[in-house]
């Protein structure tokens, strides 16, 4: 098997948690189901959330996918 | 630091405190000459039974500092940690129980054998929550 390109999964959490009037990562994280430190976790890019918590964080914003999450290559 | 978070490190302390003194006092420097079975079952017992009501005193009181979340089911990073620490486990309680099963019998016995496979168990559990608390403080991807 090839051995992947290198890159990295970002996001914009931080910034639509701000425009969604200073939402908490707490609050983020009870409507998504997951812990604070969770949410801080895939905000630092330190966990890489699965495709269906991908979608509720976007869901919560009311963004697509693609405007939460970017790969960067 | 989440309430699991806090229940690993707990849980890592207290069993290398715990077996650290019982390795420590079965070691051959400390060990009585011509001990019986009675003395290292009191030893164990003792230590299991104190470690036990350590660790349940100190959850409750971690659970009441750190409220309902104490309660919540755990989350996907937090299942995915708890995977990664157990399956890193595995190897090393398979190394153990390889060695205490296959190789000891022919040149130990008795509470050798018991001691050497209770060294297995508690270094997997070491492992995993060395493994548990590792990736909480260093990141899912450290």
């Amino acid at each position: 098997m090839a051995k992947p390109l290198p890159g990295r999964v970002v996001n914009q959490i931080r910034l639509l948690r701000f425009m969604a009037n200073e939402m908490t990562q707490a609050e983020l994280g009870e409507r998504i189901g997951m812990t604070r430190q969770t949410v801080a976790a895939i905000e630092a890019g330190k966990y890489s959330p699965t495709l269906e918590a991908a979608f509720r964080i976007a869901q919560v914003f009311g963004k697509p996918l693609d405007e939460v999450f970017q790969w960067e290559g | 630091m989440s309430f699991r978070e806090k229940i690993a490190w707990l849980s890592l302390i207290a069993m290398v405190v715990a077996y650290g003194v019982y390795f420590t006092l079965v070691s051959p420097a400390f060990l009585p000459a011509g001990a019986s079975t009675g003395y290292f079952l009191a030893l164990l017992g003792g230590i299991l039974t104190v470690q036990a009501v350590l660790v349940t005193i100190a959850s409750i009181v971690l659970a009441i500092q750190t409220g309902r979340d104490a309660n919540a089911p755990a989350d996907e990073r937090e299942r995915a940690i708890a995977r990664r620490g157990a399956a890193i486990a595995y190897f090393v309680l398979m190394v153990g129980i390889i060695v205490v099963g296959c190789v000891m019998p022919f040149s130990a016995g008795g509470w050798h054998i018991v001691n050497a496979a209770l060294l297995a168990l508690v270094a997997s559990e070491i492992v995993r929550y060395g493994v548990i608390v590792m990736s909480y403080r260093r990141g899912w991807h450290g």
